[in-house]
């Protein structure tokens, strides 16, 4: 009785140390709440969002946009990819997105480049939520419009004219676009991007970055 | 006050701890029992989901790999599989059908099916699950246990629609965990605590601990009747009189209280 009882007593010393240990050490903390607890992946939960392609002036909680956004939108239309390690969902949308744009980076990369599309640029920024900053990660919630809080999340920010200036205009897209095939997921972001880019070149001259 | 009212009060606080997210409490730690992350209320992560993330697609994260056992360990270690019967809130949602479950069991069909030998080898289920549908598949195709997980469908995906009607539509995973969803709510009515008998992975980390826990129960062989009223009030359908640090018994007491010559006890170490 007495050995098993040390016995059990240094195992759960043991445990406990481990535990404390890795959670001073190893961020695993910070990493389960933000990676798991806090952002949904949405093909887990077995649902779609609704992709309401609705573009809006108002971002959540009316912030600010972000200086990288305002910076990027005087060259043309921001393209914000949102992703993360594990997710089904942003596994079936990254090639297609590299294809759309034609470029080639790894997914856990941080990448960001201005493309030409349909006679325009855009400035795609891919933001893989383990690994990126601090700033980028922020911009998550601020365009999550229709409060879904999962991904993958697609947001595409252009000009629009609001009672007298010309101000950042954006939508966002969810999860594998609620359509069936690679073609349709490819065709949605095309017809987003092609009008973002018609109004970009219809407000850009009314533009000053803030 | 009778024991089992106390086990109920215990239980109906965790339930609400385990759900604080409701008033705004987002956590970084793991339930020690099997509850979904994506629940509108959840404060943790699940379990399952972190030992998911550690292996998928060979992308091994050592500290989502030992996180959740540190945590399943500490338990299993001072309580064993009493986290199951205390704690769980599917725990409790299966108390709840326990009733219908036990009417069942006097049926003669559902009798002679208990008592087959095969039985006993479908308990092994659950480690075939753990070892198979999270760890396996993760790592070599992607998550499947978490894409049809019945338990998350239930308190995950059904509060996500209701909470947001009109918000969201069913994905291809939908309809196959919907089955499965089906499957075990029927399970838990005619089988008492049939998913954490046969299926449940986090149960199935937490039982080999019954081995080796401080808290256990004991049963005074040499004074007993053997006259089968713990086996027969057993949730988890254990030979209580025989069993000896049974990886099954979820420390419910059930049987403590039953028995008539008070030779079934909470043992300390």
């Amino acid at each position: 009785m007495k050995r098993s009882f040390v016995l059990q007593i240094a195992a759960v010393i043991v445990v406990s140390g481990a535990f404390v240990g890795i959670l001073t050490t190893a961020d695993v903390y910070e990493d389960v709440k933000a990676r798991i607890v806090e952002v949904l992946c949405l093909s887990c939960i077995k649902l779609e969002p609704k992709t309401i392609q609705e573009f809006t002036f108002k971002t959540v909680d009316d912030a600010p946009h972000p200086y990288f956004v305002t910076e990027n939108l005087t060259k043309g239309p921001v393209f914000l990819h949102y992703s993360e390690d594990v997710c089904a969902g942003c596994e079936v949308m990254f090639p297609i997105v590299k294809q759309l744009f034609n470029i080639e980076f790894g997914k856990q990369d941080m990448f960001s480049k201005t493309v030409t599309f349909d006679h325009g640029n855009i400035t795609y920024i891919y933001v893989n939520l383990d690994h990126t900053i601090d700033i980028l990660e922020n911009s998550f919630p601020m365009y999550d419009k229709d409060d879904i809080g999962g991904l993958p999340m697609f947001t595409i920010i252009t000009l629009g004219y609001d009672h007298g200036t010309v101000r950042p205009y954006f939508t966002t897209l969810y999860g594998t676009l609620n359509v069936p095939t690679d073609a349709e997921r490819s065709s949605l972001l095309r017809e987003v991007l092609t009008e973002s880019i018609e109004m970009y070149q219809q407000n850009k001259a009314g533009y000053q970055p803030t | 006050m009778k024991f089992q009212l106390k086990r109920l009060y215990f239980q109906i606080i965790l339930f609400f701890t385990a759900n604080l997210g409701a008033v705004g409490l987002k956590t970084g730690f793991c339930y020690p029992f099997f509850y979904c992350q994506a629940c509108p209320a959840a404060t943790s992560a699940c379990p399952i989901r972190a030992l998911e993330n550690s292996v998928y697609k060979q992308s091994f994260e050592w500290r989502f790999l030992l996180y959740p056992l540190l945590i399943i360990g500490f338990f299993g270690i001072t309580t064993g599989r009493a986290i199951c019967g205390w704690a769980c809130p599917i725990g409790v949602l299966q108390r709840g059908t326990g009733r219908v479950a036990r009417k069942v069991k006097r049926h003669p069909i559902a009798q002679r099916l208990g008592a087959h030998s095969v039985e006993k080898y479908l308990r092994y289920t659950k480690y075939f699950m753990l070892i198979v549908f999270v760890f396996l598949t993760s790592l070599l195709i992607g998550f499947i246990f978490t894409d049809i997980c019945p338990v998350g469908m239930l308190v995950g995906t059904f509060p996500i629609l209701i909470l947001n009607p009109g918000k969201f539509v069913p994905n291809y995973f939908f309809p196959v965990a919907l089955v499965i969803f089906v499957l075990f709510i029927t399970l838990i009515f005619i089988i008492e605590r049939g998913w954490c008998r046969y299926f449940c992975p986090v149960g199935a980390m937490l039982g080999p601990f019954n081995k080796i826990s401080m808290l256990h129960i004991e049963v005074h062989t040499k004074e007993c009747l053997h006259c089968n009223v713990c086996s027969d009030i057993c949730p988890m359908g254990i030979d209580v009189p025989n069993m000896h640090r049974d990886p099954e018994c979820i420390l419910c007491g059930k049987c403590v209280s039953s028995c008539p010559t008070k030779q079934i006890t909470f043992e300390k170490v």
